[in-house]
């Protein structure tokens, strides 16, 4: 069983929940950048929760089935297409042997996700399946690579309610959780942090989305080195945002206003360069309570 | 004494510190482990790193005001907990050439000092793993004598070759890896520090000691160098 690549794209990795486990060995955390549209994926195959899937971003990609099975893709509108037809997405979808899919240019969102029935099961480096470019740890999708899965039990055809598929082309707003060095910026310079529309760059990848704005004053540049949080915000030397993501080292020397529930951060992960953005301020009870309702509804525990 | 804050939604930071103290990477490091085993059930993963550590934890079993309870009340016994783990001492050959050590011309002459004046001061002493990231296997090693120390490169390098040993401030580090980077290189090692050998991923660990040693351009190409 498995999946052909028969063109390679820009950027296409195998990703799961992430390496969670080896923050102290220096690893990233990697894993999928939106974690919602992932959920999803796994989620509509009745999979587990970690099963790992191909993140393709902005498309094209081309593979070719193998054998018999069920797919879901979800995340980013990238004209995904069986056999050159526009396909659904959001929903279980039956694949026979020698059918094509691929993913053209973005309608919307940056990032889709391919998941298929039981799981990719490419090689688990380090406890997780996930590709870290920058870590040499496993590499992107190239052309003539076999995608191995598990053979299909049970037909799966869930489906999500159009009401529930998100819209990735609207302005976003991210709740900030007030943590590590939050209290050392002035009361001013945080009203201007959170009084203010950033705008998403070009500088803008799995390691980190660097903001443009109004620059706000810090007291000290740099810091001693300290352990980073998927979605912490750091103010860089120009006084400019800068949100860590799933790629970042695992430690960094800059001050951090704060870090962004992880529910936003996927939701970030769908928007292009140019979209405007806000920050406010959410409790941790309130984070850690959106959260487990998260975790419960898709059985994501460890 | 110890400072917790919140880190985000599942991860708080414990402060041991205020500055880079040579006593503090052993006390964290033990205190990592005993946190790892005492609440097992709960932590998900510890960031050691010079003055903190860095702690995630399982928000499905437990919450921020219990977990930092728990956390503050096994700090408040650690003291008297000490649990010491032997701390090993790694070697690591390095040839100080200029071909290899793309910076050493110019700390050389910054610093007014010959070739062996440098390389006996970069391997006269063992130094402490203060923290491990930026990439796997990276150890950030301190603290270097004032007399080599240099401040990092304006603009850093799109590629660093794996191997090479660098020097930033009063850190020494060696890269495992290819990689883009700021620290002023002046060596190169030839013993393999990558992931392509999974078994690094447990090479260093924060407390513990490295020291470098010198081999001749000779000893370095027989080995299979390059330059």
């Amino acid at each position: 069983m498995s999946f052909k690549v028969i063109k390679s794209s820009f950027l296409s990795t195998m990703q799961d929940y992430g390496r969670l486990t080896h923050g102290e060995h220096g690893m990233s955390q990697s894993g999928v950048m939106d974690e919602h549209a992932y959920a999803w994926a796994n989620h509509l195959l009745n999979n587990h929760f970690n099963d790992a899937v191909v993140e393709i971003t902005f498309g094209g990609l081309q593979l070719e089935v193998q054998a018999d099975t069920f797919i879901a893709v979800t995340g980013a509108d990238l004209d995904f297409k069986i056999n050159n037809k526009t396909a659904q997405m959001w929903r279980g979808l039956q694949v026979h042997k020698g059918d094509v899919l691929s993913w053209g240019n973005p309608k919307s969102g940056v990032r889709a996700y391919f998941a298929v029935k039981g799981g990719l099961t490419t090689k688990v480096l380090f406890d997780s399946r996930s590709v870290n470019l920058r870590e040499h740890i496993g590499a992107k999708l190239t052309e003539g690579d076999e995608l191995p899965c598990k053979g299909f039990g049970e037909a799966t055809y869930r489906f999500i309610s159009p009401k529930y598929i998100p819209n990735y082309n609207q302005d976003i707003t991210l709740r900030l959780l007030p943590t590590y060095q939050f209290n050392e910026f002035s009361v001013n310079q945080r009203d201007l942090f959170f009084n203010q529309n950033y705008t998403i760059t070009n500088a803008n990848d799995r390691t980190g989305c660097r903001l443009s704005g109004a620059p706000i004053a810090i007291k000290k540049e740099r810091m001693i080195s300290e352990g980073i949080s998927y979605g912490c915000v750091e103010i860089a030397t120009d006084g400019l945002p800068i949100i860590l993501l799933k790629d970042t080292p695992s430690i960094g020397g800059y001050p951090k206003i704060g870090t962004v529930f992880s529910l936003d951060l996927a939701k970030l992960a769908q928007r292009q360069p140019n979209t405007k953005l806000r920050f406010e301020l959410m409790s941790i009870h309130e984070a850690q309570k959106e959260r487990k309702k998260f975790n419960d509804f898709f059985e994501i525990s460890f | 004494m110890h400072n917790i804050v919140s880190a985000g939604e599942n991860s708080i930071l414990i402060y041991f510190g205020d500055k880079i103290d040579a006593a503090l990477p052993e006390k964290i490091g033990n205190f990592s482990n005993q946190l790892k085993s005492a609440l097992s059930d709960v932590v998900i993963d510890t960031i050691p790193s010079y003055t903190s550590l860095h702690i995630s934890y399982d928000l499905n079993k437990i919450s921020f005001q219990v977990f930092f309870d728990k956390v503050e009340n096994l700090l408040s016994q650690q003291d008297s907990a000490d649990i010491s783990v032997e701390t090993q001492t790694t070697h690591i050959p390095v040839y100080y050439g200029v071909e290899v050590g793309l910076d050493l011309e110019r700390l050389l002459a910054e610093k007014n000092l010959d070739l062996e004046a440098f390389i006996d001061i970069h391997t006269s002493q063992s130094y402490l793993i203060y923290a491990i990231g930026f990439s796997p296997v990276f150890a950030y090693l301190g603290e270097i004598d004032e007399c080599i120390q240099a401040a990092r490169l304006a603009t850093p390098r799109i590629k660093i070759p794996a191997g090479s040993v660098g020097i930033a401030e009063s850190q020494t580090a060696i890269y495992p890896s290819d990689s883009s980077g700021g620290w002023n290189i002046v060596g190169r090692t030839l013993l393999d520090l990558s992931l392509n050998n999974p078994k690094n991923i447990d090479k260093f660990r924060v407390g513990d000691k490295v020291k470098f040693y010198s081999i001749t351009r000779d000893e370095y190409l027989k080995n299979g160098g390059e330059l």
